[in-house]
This record gives C-alpha cells, sequence and structure tokens, in this order.
C-alpha cells in the first residue's frame, strides 16, 4: 500500500519567504523537543458520525520526535578495516596555503632543476662556465658562484647577502633561463593550491559517495568501491556477511572475495547503482565520464557503454524503473537522459540557480516515482521537472526557504530519491539538517531533522525498516572531511504520518580508532593517523536479517585513501543500550587525575610475524591504553554515582535514594557488558598497521629521485664555420665601429637590412589612439620638444605665444592684401575679421585637446619661419613677461631650428639623439625659473623626469651596453627608431611591461632615444 | 578567572555533546550536573544558556531510566520562571508530555496558563507560538467534547452533558477559526472542528472551512486537504458531478466519466511504482481497453495516450525480466498485462 498519504498530518506553520536569521540554540538540535503532537483515537473519529470517538483512554497522541528509536550498539568499539592498506597518496592533515606557492616553486627549482633550467643552461654553459675573472669579463667568478650556491639553501636576506654580477645577470636572463615562465608556474601553483585547500574544506565532487553495496542475493552482495593509488580502478567484491560463532554467542564478520576490476581513465567520484528483476545497473561518474556496468547473480559485471560529458559532471542517476536509463547532471547546468545503447538526450538546461543566485555551479539529479519525471538539485533546492514536455514544466519540491524551517545560509548539498523505502518519498540534506520530502506534497517538509553533523553530509544510505523486529528506517548520513556517519531513524509515511525515532546517533569514525589500538611508536603514529584521518568518500549499509530478534547493520565506509572500513551494529540485547565512554577515557582519566590502570597486556608477539622478518622495530607497547577509565568511577562507589545522577538534583530537589542505587546497578551492569575490543578485532587492527607501516617502509626515500635525463649535446649548435666566423668578426667589428660612430655623432645608428635577425613588429599608427594618454605618449616619442609643448598645449601655457602668433599672421595677411591693392578692402576686412574670429575660436577649442602632433606641426611652422619672427620685435615687445623664456637662448624656440635642419640635411631616417645636459642646459636651469606662474612648477616637475631621463641616457651606454652588444645583436639593428631598441633594451628584460617603475623606466628612456619630431611620421 | 571558567563551559558543554551523540546517556548527565554550576557564576551566562540547559536536561531524562513525571515537571517550570522568552516554548513542550503521559486535564490546564501569559512585545515565533497554545488548548476541548458525546450515548442524562458539551465546543471553535486563518498544515485541528460542526448541524461553516483549506493559494498545497473536502462531501451525499469535481485521481476511475479521460489516468496510474503490480488497475485498464474497442475512433483514442509512452513503456512493463518474474510470482498479472503489451508491442 504504497500510495497511502498519512491520514492526518503534524500541524505546522507555513512561512513563505527566505529563511531569517533564526538563533538556535548552539549545538543542541532537537534534543528535548516533541515539536509537534497529533491525537490518535482508537477507532478513527475522521469517518465521522460522532460513534467513532473513544471514551476517555480512547484518544492518545503521537509525538513527531519519539524518544527513543530502536537501540543500535556496536560489536567493537571500532571500525575494523575490511582490506589490507593499499599504497595510496596521503595528503597531509592541514590543508595547504595558497601563499605558500613560492615555496613550492623554490622547491620545483631544487627537485627538477633538470627540467626547469636544463635547455636554456645547456645552451648558456660555454658563455658562463665559472673561471678564472681575468679571461672573461662577462662572466661571474668562481668564488662568487661557490658563495651563491652555498647560500642557496637557506633563507637569507637578499640585501645583505648579494651577488653585484649575479643580481645584474638576473634580471637579464629571468625570463629566458626558466622552461616554464616563473610567472605561469607561479600562477598555477597558486592555483592549483587553492583548489587543494578548497576540496579539503569541501569537496562537492564527491558527492554522492563512491561506494555501493548492490544485494545479490539474501545473504550476499556485490561492493562496489574504487580502489588504486588514484581511486580509479573499479573493484566488484562480492562480500558476505556471516555469522561466526566465538565462545558460544554468534557474531557476524564479513568475508570478501577476490574482486573483478576495471581500469578508468579518472578518479572515480560517485558510484550510484539500481537492480531491477535481478539485473544490476552500475553508474560510475568521474570528472568528466560517465560508464555503466551491468551484472546480474549469474553474469560477471561488464562495461555497456562510457561517454564523455563535455563539462564537468556533477551527478548522475540510474533508473530504478527502466533498466539502462540514466541522468547526467553536469557543470554546466544541463541535464542529459542517457539511455544506454541509444545516446544522450538533453531534457533540461538551467545556467543560473533556482531560486536565487547561490553562485555554484553544482548541479544534481534524482529519478522520482514517476519514470519521466525526474528531480533536478542545485544549491537552492530541488525542483521536480516533467521531461516528456519541452520546455519541461517544474514544480517546486524543495527549496531553501522559511517553509523548511532553513536557518539563513543553508545550503542543499545531496538530495536522494528513496525508491525502497518510499516510491514517494525523497530525502534532502543541508549543512544543518536532513529532510523528508513527500512528492504529493511539495514545499513541506514531511520531517524535518537536525543531523548535528560537523561538516556537510555528502553521502548517505537508506536502509528500510523490516517489519517486525527492527521496524524503522535507518538514515545513514557521511560526511567528508570529517568522517562523521550519523544515524537518523524515523518511522511512517504511509497512513501514519513520519515521526522520527530517538536522537541521532553519531558511529565511529576511522580517525579515532588509533586512541584505543595499543601504542605506537611516534613517527608510525603519525603516519598511521594521517592515513586514518583522509577524508571519507563513500557510505554504503549492509542490513542483514538475523534469525529470530537479533538484527545486524553493517556500515562500511570508504576513505580516500582507498581503504574500507566497517563497523557492525546490533540491536538485539537492550543492556547494551547505553553505552561505556570510550573516547573521552584518557581525558576523563586526566580530568580524575587517576592513575592509568595498569592492563594485563596480551602478548603480542604470538600475533606479528612480519615484524621480525622484515626487520621492524617490534610493536612497542607494554600495556594498551585503559579503554575504560569508568571503571574508576565505578570503583568509586555510591558516591560516585550518586553524583552521575545529581542531574536530578539539578532539577529536583529531593532524589529517590532507591532509585539512584536501582539507576547504579542498571549501569553497572550495563557497563559491564558493554563492547570492548576483542582480541580478533585486535589482531585484524595490528595486521593492517603492520602493512601500512611496511608500505611506507618501502616507499620511504631519502628524497624523490630525479629520473634521469635525456641530455642532447648542446656544444657546437650555435657554432657557426670558420668561415662564417671570419664573416662574422668583421661583421661585428664594422658594426662596433659604425654604433661608435654613430654614438659620437649622437645619432641613430642606420643598419643593414640584412641585419635584422629580430622580425620587427608592425608600425604603430598614433592617430588611433585618441586618449589623452596616449597622445602624450606619442607626442612623448616624437621627442622632448614635442612633448614639452605637449603639457603646454594641454596646461595653456603657450596661449600667449599663440595669440601672439597669430596676430602677427594676421597682420602679414593684411600687409599682403594692403599691398595687393584697396579694391577689395571691404569684403578683405569683413573676411579677415570672420577668419579671425574662427581661427581664435579654433584655437581656444583645441588649446587644451589639440594632439601633440597637430601642436608639433604648430611649433614647426614657427621654427621653420625664424625670419617672421625676427621682423617683429614690436609685436614680442607688446607682450614681454607672457613668454619668458623666448627670449632666452635656452629656450624651446631657439632649439627648434637645429634639429629640423639636421633632420632635413641627413633625410627622414636619421633620429637625433637629446643634448646631453652638459651641452644644453635644461630648463630648470634658467635663470628664470624662480620667476614662473604656478602651472610651471607642474610644468618643472614633469621637467624633473626629463633630467633624470638624461642621466639614464648618459648612464646607459656605459654601464649596460657592453654586455648588451656581446649578447644580444637586436641592438644594433636600430632600422626603427623607437619600440625595437626597448625591447632588446634592458630594461625590459628586467621586469614586464605592466609595472610601474619599469614604465616610468620605459618611458624616460624612450624620452632619451626617441628621434625628433616628424621623424615618428613614418610610424614606428 | 573568567576566561578560564569560559573555558571550562565550553569544555564541559563539548564532553555532554559528544556523549550525547554516542548515546552515553549517563556520562552525559555526570558532566550535565558540573555545567549549571559552573554557569551559577555568572547569572547572564546562564539566561543565555537556559534553552540548552533546558533540552538537555529534558533529552537526558528521556534516556535516564527512572525518569519520573515531576522531573519534567520540575525542570519545566524551573526554566519557565528563569527565561521569560522561552516561556511559551516550555509551556507547549511540558503540555505536550502531559498530553503524551495521558493526563489530559493538566496539560488544559498549563495550556490555558500560557494562553493568559503576557510579558512585553512578542517575537514572530513568539506570536505563533501562543497560536499554536492556543489551537491545541482547543484540540484538547475537542478530546473532552468526544468523551462527553461518548457518554452522552451511554446514559440518558442528556441535557446537562449537551450543555457542557456545548461550552466546550464554543470555547474550542474561537480559536481553531483563528488559526485557519494562517497559512500551515492544520490537519488534526480541522478535523476536530469539521466533525463538530457537523454534530452541531453547521454544514455552511464547515463546507466553508474546508473549501478554504483546500482551495486557498496561500496555504500549502496539501492533498489531504481535498480528501477531507471528498470526504465530507461524501457524507453528505453530494453528486457524483460535485464529487468528481473535487477527486483526485484514485477514486475517478469507478465512476462513469469520460472514458478517454479514465484511459489516461489509468495509464498515468501505471506509471507509478506503486500501482504496477496492483491487479486491479491492469484489469480496469483491460475494461477500458475492452470497451474502446467496440467503440468507433478507437483507435484514435487509443493512440493519444499510448504514442508517448511507446519508447520507455515496453522497458518499464514488458520485458522478458518482468515476463519471467510476473509467470513465477504473479500469472495473473501476467494474463491482465498480455493484452496491453500487444498494443505496445505489436510485433512480438
Amino acid at each position: 500500500m504504497d500510495y497511502l498519504f498519512p491520514l492526518q498530518l503534524f500541524p505546522s506553520f507555513y512561512n513563505c519567504g527566505p529563511p531569517g536569521g533564526q538563533k538556535h540554540p548552539p549545538c543542541v538540535g532537537a534534543w528535548g523537543c516533541y515539536e509537534q503532537v497529533r491525537p490518535q483515537f482508537q477507532v478513527d473519529s475522521g469517518s465521522g458520525s460522532g460513534s467513532g470517538s473513544g471514551s476517555g483512554s480512547g484518544c492518545s497522541f503521537t509525538p513527531r520526535r519519539q524518544v527513543s528509536g530502536e537501540a543500535w550498539h556496536q560489536k567493537e568499539p571500532l571500525p575494523l578495516p575490511l582490506l589490507p592498506p593499499k599504497p595510496a597518496f596521503v595528503l597531509p592533515l592541514k590543508p595547504p596555503d595558497p601563499m605558500d606557492f613560492t615555496k613550492h616553486m623554490q622547491n620545483f627549482y631544487q627537485d627538477h632543476y633538470q627540467d626547469e633550467f636544463g635547455v636554456m643552461g645547456g645552451l648558456l654553459g660555454d658563455s658562463f662556465y665559472p673561471q678564472d675573472a681575468s679571461t672573461q669579463a662577462s662572466s661571474i667568478p668562481r668564488w662568487q658562484l661557490d658563495k651563491f650556491l652555498d647560500l642557496l639553501p637557506y633563507q637569507t636576506c637578499s640585501r645583505t647577502y648579494r651577488t653585484v654580477p649575479v643580481d645584474l645577470l638576473s634580471p637579464l636572463l629571468s625570463d629566458s633561463l626558466h622552461s616554464v615562465p616563473m610567472d605561469l608556474l607561479g600562477s598555477l601553483l597558486y592555483d592549483e593550491l587553492s583548489e587543494q585547500r578548497d576540496r579539503r574544506l569541501f569537496f562537492d565532487g564527491a558527492t554522492g559517495g563512491a561506494l555501493d553495496y548492490v544485494p545479490v542475493t539474501e545473504e550476499s552482495g556485490c561492493l562496489v568501491y574504487p580502489g588504486g593509488p588514484g581511486l580509479d580502478r573499479l573493484n566488484f567484491q562480492q562480500v558476505e556477511m556471516q555469522p561466526i560463532r566465538e565462545g558460544g554467542g554468534a557474531s557476524e564478520s564479513i568475508t570478501t572475495r577476490k574482486p573483478i576490476s576495471f581500469q578508468l581513465q579518472g578518479p572515480v567520484r560517485q558510484i550510484s547503482s539500481s537492480s531491477i528483476l535481478d539485473q544490476i545497473c552500475v553508474v560510475v561518474r568521474s570528472q568528466y565520464l560517465c560508464g555503466v556496468w551491468r551484472f546480474s547473480q549469474w553474469e560477471e559485471p561488464r562495461l555497456l557503454q562510457a561517454v564523455s560529458c563535455g563539462q564537468e559532471a556533477t551527478g548522475v542517476s540510474v533508473s530504478p524503473h527502466v533498466l539502462g536509463e540514466v541522468l547526467v547532471a553536469t557543470e554546466s547546468g544541463s541535464v542529459d537522459l542517457w539511455t544506454v545503447g541509444r545516446g544522450m538526450q538533453k531534457v533540461r538546461a538551467d545556467d543560473a540557480n533556482l531560486y536565487f543566485n547561490a553562485k555554484s555551479p553544482w548541479r544534481w539529479c534524482e529519478f522520482s516515482a514517476h519514470p519521466r519525471v525526474m528531480v533536478y538539485a542545485d544549491r537552492t533546492g530541488a525542483e521536480l521537472s516533467d521531461i516528456r514536455v519541452q520546455p519541461t514544466s517544474c514544480h517546486t519540491l524543495f527549496r531553501i526557504s522559511k517553509a523548511s524551517k532553513c536557518r539563513s545560509g543553508e545550503r542543499l548539498v545531496l538530495s536522494r530519491y528513496l525508491r525502497d523505502v518510499h516510491p514517494f518519498h525523497h530525502l534532502v540534506t543541508t549543512q544543518h539538517s536532513a529532510y523528508i520530502m513527500d512528492e504529493r506534497f511539495p514545499c513541506v517538509p514531511m520531517l524535518k531533522w537536525d543531523h548535528m553533523m560537523q561538516s556537510p553530509p555528502i553521502f548517505c544510505h537508506i536502509l528500510p525498516g523490516s517489519a517486525p523486529s527492527a521496524p524503522h528506517t535507518k538514515v545513514l548520513l557521511g560526511s567528508q572531511s570529517s568522517q562523521e556517519v550519523t544515524l537518523l531513524q524515523y518511522s511512517g509515511g504511509r497512513s501514519e504520518a513520519c515521526s522520527s525515532s530517538g536522537p541521532p546517533l553519531v558511529l565511529l569514525r576511522p580517525t579515532d580508532s588509533l586512541q584505543q589500538l595499543p601504542v605506537q611508536i611516534p613517527h608510525r603514529r603519525d603516519s598511521a593517523s594521517r592515513r586514518l584521518a583522509t577524508p571519507a568518500a563513500g557510505l554504503t549499509g549492509i542490513q542483514r536479517k538475523g534469525g529470530g530478534a537479533q538484527q545486524h547493520l553493517c556500515v562500511l565506509q570508504l576513505t580516500e585513501a582507498g581503504d574500507i572500513f566497517y563497523q557492525i551494529l546490533q540491536n538485539d540485547a537492550p543492556s547494551h543500550v547505553d553505552e561505556t565512554p570510550r573516547r573521552t577515557a584518557e581525558e576523563e582519566a586526566e580530568l580524575l587525575a587517576s592513575e592509568p590502570l595498569a592492563w594485563d597486556t596480551v602478548s603480542d608477539e604470538d600475533v606479528i610475524g612480519p615484524t621480525q622478518v622484515f626487520g621492524f622495530v617490534p610493536e612497542t607497547p607494554e600495556r594498551r591504553r585503559p579503554s575504560r577509565t569508568t571503571t574508576d568511577s565505578e570503583g568509586s562507589g555510591p558516591e560516585g554515582r550518586g553524583r552521575g545522577t545529581k542531574v536530578q538534583v539539578v532539577v529536583n530537589e529531593n532524589p529517590d535514594p532507591g532509585h539512584v542505587t536501582s539507576a547504579q546497578a542498571d549501569k553497572g551492569a550495563g557497563l559491564a557488558s558493554a563492547a570492548t575490543l576483542s582480541d580478533g578485532a585486535l589482531l585484524v587492527w595490528r595486521r593492517w598497521l603492520q602493512k601500512l607501516f611496511l608500505l611506507d617502509h618501502k616507499k620511504k626515500k631519502p628524497r624523490p629521485q630525479n629520473l634521469p635525463h635525456f641530455t642532447v649535446c648542446f656544444n657546437g649548435i650555435l657554432q657557426l664555420s670558420v668561415k662564417q666566423m671570419e664573416e662574422r668578426a668583421e661583421q661585428v667589428q664594422s658594426l662596433r665601429q659604425r654604433l661608435k660612430a654613430a654614438m659620437s655623432e649622437r645619432s641613430m645608428l642606420d643598419s643593414a637590412p640584412q641585419e635584422a635577425p629580430v622580425p620587427l613588429p608592425d608600425g604603430v599608427s598614433g592617430e588611433l589612439w585618441e586618449d589623452q594618454l596616449s597622445r602624450r605618449l606619442t607626442a612623448a616619442w616624437e621627442g622632448p620638444e614635442a612633448w614639452r609643448s605637449w603639457w603646454e598645449e594641454s596646461l595653456g601655457l603657450n596661449r600667449e605665444e599663440k595669440v601672439a602668433a597669430l596676430k602677427r599672421k594676421r597682420r602679414r595677411e593684411k600687409e599682403a592684401r594692403r599691398a595687393s591693392g584697396r579694391r577689395l578692402q571691404l569684403s578683405g576686412s569683413f573676411t579677415s575679421s570672420i577668419s579671425y574670429q574662427s581661427e581664435l575660436s579654433d584655437f581656444s577649442d583645441s588649446a587644451h585637446w589639440g594632439s601633440g602632433r597637430s601642436q608639433g606641426v604648430e611649433t614647426d611652422v614657427e621654427g621653420a619661419d625664424p625670419d617672421t619672427e625676427g621682423a617683429d620685435p614690436d609685436t614680442e615687445g607688446a607682450e614681454p613677461d607672457s613668454i619668458p623664456w623666448a627670449k632666452s637662448p635656452s629656450g624651446i624656440r631657439a632649439d627648434a631650428p637645429t634639429p629640423s635642419t639636421r633632420g632635413a640635411a641627413k633625410g627622414h631616417m636619421t633620429p637625433s639623439r637629446p643634448r646631453p645636459p652638459s651641452l644644453t642646459p635644461s630648463l630648470s636651469n634658467t635663470p628664470t625659473n624662480q620667476k614662473r606662474p604656478r602651472p610651471d612648477d607642474y610644468l618643472r616637475s614633469l621637467t624633473g623626469e626629463q633630467e633624470l631621463s638624461t642621466q639614464v641616457d648618459s648612464l646607459f651606454p656605459e654601464v649596460l651596453t657592453p654586455p648588451l652588444a656581446s649578447l644580444t645583436p637586436p641592438m644594433v639593428s636600430l632600422s626603427q627608431p623607437v619600440r625595437p631598441t626597448l625591447r632588446a633594451g634592458p630594461s625590459q628584460d628586467s621586469a614586464p611591461w605592466s609595472q610601474p617603475q619599469t614604465h616610468s623606466a620605459l618611458r624616460r628612456l624612450a624620452l632619451a632615444i626617441q628621434p625628433k619630431k616628424k621623424k615618428a611620421r613614418m610610424g614606428f | 578567572l573568567v576566561c578560564k571558567c569560559k573555558y571550562f563551559t565550553r569544555i564541559c558543554l563539548e564532553r555532554i555533546r559528544e556523549a550525547m551523540l554516542h548515546h552515553r546517556w549517563q556520562e552525559a548527565a555526570e558532566y550535565m550536573v558540573f555545567y549549571p554550576q559552573k554557569l551559577e557564576g555568572s547569572e547572564i551566562e546562564y539566561r543565555q544558556n537556559r534553552e540548552l540547559i533546558w533540552r538537555i536536561s529534558i533529552e537526558l531524562l528521556h534516556h535516564m531510566p527512572n525518569s519520573k513525571l515531576e522531573d519534567y515537571n520540575n525542570i519545566h517550570e524551573r526554566m519557565k520562571h528563569l527565561g521569560v522568552k522561552i516561556y511559551l516554548k516550555v509551556s507547549l513542550e511540558q503540555s505536550f508530555h502531559l498530553m503524551l503521559c495521558g493526563q489530559i486535564e493538566e496539560a488544559k490546564q498549563l495550556l490555558a496558563i500560557g494562553e493568559s501569559w503576557r510579558y512585553g512585545k512578542e517575537s514572530a515565533s513568539q506570536h505563533q507560538t501562543a497560536k499554536l497554545i492556543q489551537a491545541y488548548r482547543s484540540l484538547l476541548d475537542y478530546v473532552i467534547w468526544c468523551d462527553k458525546k461518548f457518554t452522552l450515548d451511554d446514559t440518558d442524562d442528556d441535557s446537562v452533558t449537551y450543555q457542557d458539551m456545548h461550552s466546550y465546543f464554543r470555547q474550542a471553535s474561537v480559536h481553531l477559526k483563528e488559526i485557519f486563518k494562517n497559512p500551515g498544515v492544520w490537519d488534526p485541528f480541522i478535523v476536530s472542528y469539521v466533525e463538530m460542526l457537523e454534530f452541531y448541524d453547521d454544514h455552511e461553516e464547515a463546507l466553508k472551512i474546508l473549501n478554504d483549506y483546500a482551495y486557498d493559494d496561500t496555504f500549502p498545497p496539501n492533498p489531504n486537504a481535498h480528501v477531507f473536502l471528498y470526504q465530507y462531501l461524501k457524507r453528505r451525499g453530494a453528486s457524483d458531478k460535485k464529487l468528481t469535481k473535487v477527486l483526485k485521481v484514485k477514486q475517478q476511475i469507478q465512476k462513469k466519466g469520460d472514458i478517454k479521460k479514465a484511459l489516461g489516468i489509468v495509464m498515468d496510474m501505471l506509471d507509478f511504482a506503486c500501482w504496477r503490480k496492483e491487479l486491479e488497475v491492469w484489469r480496469s485498464l483491460n475494461d477500458i481497453i475492452g470497451k474502446l474497442n467496440s467503440g468507433l475512433n478507437w483507435k484514435d483514442i487509443l493512440s493519444e495516450t499510448v504514442e508517448p509512452r511507446k519508447d520507455w513503456w515496453p522497458a518499464l512493463h514488458f520485458t522478458s525480466f518482468h515476463a519471467a518474474q510476473d509467470s513465477k510470482e504473479n500469472p495473473e498479472l501476467m494474463k491482465l498485462k498480455a493484452p496491453v503489451a500487444k498494443i505496445f508491442c505489436p510485433g512480438k
């Protein structure tokens, strides 16, 4: 009767809207709450007519949260390993810090120097062979090199222990020495480290879990799990829970057979299975690949089909209705219905999150009660979407909102269709809660738990109840990083409303096991604890109906190291309800300041064969940890117990002494028979640890050795024949001479075309760059004059000068007109006045925004017309103080003719170099400086740079050119004036373009080497 | 010193939590003895943690083998007087406990006190708790009303009991009506209120309440709301037409509706896992197909529902595995399936 809907649901408010910031008590969850109650009449009164109502005792109430469920308890106080340890990559306990990428780079350079520096090292080896300083000027003296290498392994202050040649060379070579560029390596390492850290904190790719148990027959089933160091080997292993006789009492254990395994191309992230009529379908998801395997009781597993998803797959779900149908959700937000053998069909595509922007690409999909309706979930909620119609019609199943009493910041982490438990139910988990949702009554949870786990549960396994001995449905939730497993129980869902049974029960974690095992020596303990603390990767459970009332439950947990741990729970003995405190035993011992109990040691010698064989130190413990220190408090007699039950004293003034003692007796009985570590379990653990240490021992080597490198002899690869060498030497000789000549002339070297080994970039047209900065830069390329005039233009300093020039021009025109005759006088004056106005307005418009180039033309015109200048002394005198430098011999206008005439003489190809300060005093040296108005201060601050540039310029040939000339031939090929020179120049080598310092240095250089105006018009 | 104390309380709380999560109740109880003692030092902290203490204590009492009702009451009373903010919550939980223990009268009294309790400005959640307290009090009124009604049938002394009943009804109806105005799931309240209204022949009101509950958009889409309405109408002997209007899928097939619709509904039902093995559904599908066969344009009608399912129904119902299992476990189902299978896979 799966289709029944509960006759009456528990009353509750339905609050729409986003979750409010409700204050929850920090850690109590739903303890001590009934939440709601529901009346139940012995005869259903809902049918009306009055006769149904019972008498006073006829009405009873059912709470939504029942006080207790089935009492499950562990058989052993710690989980047992199912398989021997295999080699695995075990990550450090602490997540990596992305800012440590420099350390990783350093390690890489030291460990893999051949990979990083091998190529360039081989090429440059000849030139850099450390030798006597006297033989080659450019090489580093040996002692310096030795000192440098000695200091390398230490973290030294780069200021104190600096080596000048190394410092000089490093900017030159830093971007060519590395086979992997530093920037690239650094950013890649940073990305990788931050991804690893995020992954350690919460890795949503593992949602669903990579461990599954498929029951094949009544007793046995198939465990599907990944193996291998990278979890990239899929294993199908038949396992069986068997009763073993042990000292009279039957107990359960797991036996395994040899697995059938398949090698995959990526780590397994999720395994989903479903069995329809004896046929079992298993879907495996790795990062980009999904595969379907099929097997049955009689057939071995075989791969049916594998597909590659374009995007990273985030969830797969195999249909419980139709064999061979699979839903695949990918990060892009699309869901495909994959019918094995027939291909994929896109059934839904969604770029955005469902209900609000959660900024998460994670998507999930599950089937529902209807074969053609699927559940589509993301972090904000889940929707039921009918895939028969396009676009899919959707109904909200669950959303993060007040209706489900979510807290703010709560997000959905897993959704699971509870096909075996109830055909209409879905389990939805968030960081704080777990919900049972009914498809027929969407939006309102049938049941809500506070699971009280520390990290979000992304694995779950559902075990349907089996009446009558264990009628409750059990929900196992597992989290990843903290390895928690929580058991929740509930009942109802059909004719009764769902109600939870008992508070959540936390199961054992592998990471806590070591505390209860014999003490290990520290380094072994560290490696074992690291291995045991690996995040969980999957969770599953096996339920076995034991004979009679006894029920067994086996919970299996997979870790990312590929280990599977299992714990067996049983629920038969009521005296086991209260477990002994075990985990806090040690701390409690400290707390009570009691002397640790000396345990009679179990003889270790009979167990460990391998130890002696492999020359290990025998296991250290002479005594085991006291696993039950409560014996202490037990021993302290009725007083101690009395304290224990004083919880009632807190609330109840007069506790009944009689029942205190009876409670004691009960507890005492419970403690006496509580699960202790059995010898069998201890043996299993001991063997497991021995094998683990053996693995470690095999693996342990001082430092990972590099693979031997295949090296190519570079000698002679770049050498020329003798004749070529001679030619080359001659060429270099002549080039040097020409360079010298050009330098003395302060002109650019006009190189021959065949001497251009470096392809030159295309010319850049300044006109295309319209913004102010580009214009200024264009002007700057044209020379200091143009640059200065651009600034003057933009600051409006030369306004008066311009006005004067205009006036002069007008006057000349007037005079010319006057000379031509008086016939057109009227109209002429008319037009001239117009033109004057228009010219003025033009000027004022372009005063601030005119491009440096047009300005250049203007001054050029001025400069090219010296006689006009000289012809109008009175005009200049009319505005005496407006252009102070106009009269000084070191002013701009005085300089202007010189380059232009030289340019005219030498032709377009000859740029001119700026004057060294000794030859031409810069502007700031002029005596008129002191009287400048304020805008000029601004200008001066700018020209300060100019002065600097000349200094750089003067330094440049002395210091840096010799090594450059020997190393970089492009220096010679200055056929095009500006950029190519810079590309080969030293400051470009030292740092990327984007750095501000370099930028200013570049500009200075640019100013230093730039040609005069007009030359640049040919393009760079 | 304060720091040290805080540290201690935090550790203590951690231990309590740990022990409780592992269901080591005795250990948790031992720690719990110390915890409030440490908190007593600072009154503020005690007030901040009172809900925590209350909840943990109650949970521990649940799992103590010999906890008594007095213990519960003691904790509840103390907590109520410690914190005004959780007064209503505690009252409600306490009354739940009493109800579960069968002490209806005491629970009702407690709720009545809670009802009249006022303190300052109430927050939204407090407001809702207050509403719930009223509703539960009314529910208890109803329970007592039921008892009276039961005795009414037995005894002859009608008038006094009847008057009593009526006063309970009036008390209950005030607050029940109130809570139905808030969107939510109110199944138990609705059922009890409608039963009382029916008893007093106030059918208009009952119908209005049920209609509102079923068709108000602000309410969540509760299937039970429709079920209640349907059951009520059925009891009232409403016409088929009216019934089918409210009907959900299940009941419709028996009625002589449109045969096309019926076919669609049966097919829809068979889509779902829970009806796939129901003989009744397959039988009615066969009946419908048989009836269709005698009609004129049966092929068109059939293809309309069959066509969209053609690509997945064979895999869902008619594989060789299904056949094998059905013949083993349920031969009759196989017989019923066979004619339908012919329609879906005519070749085989």
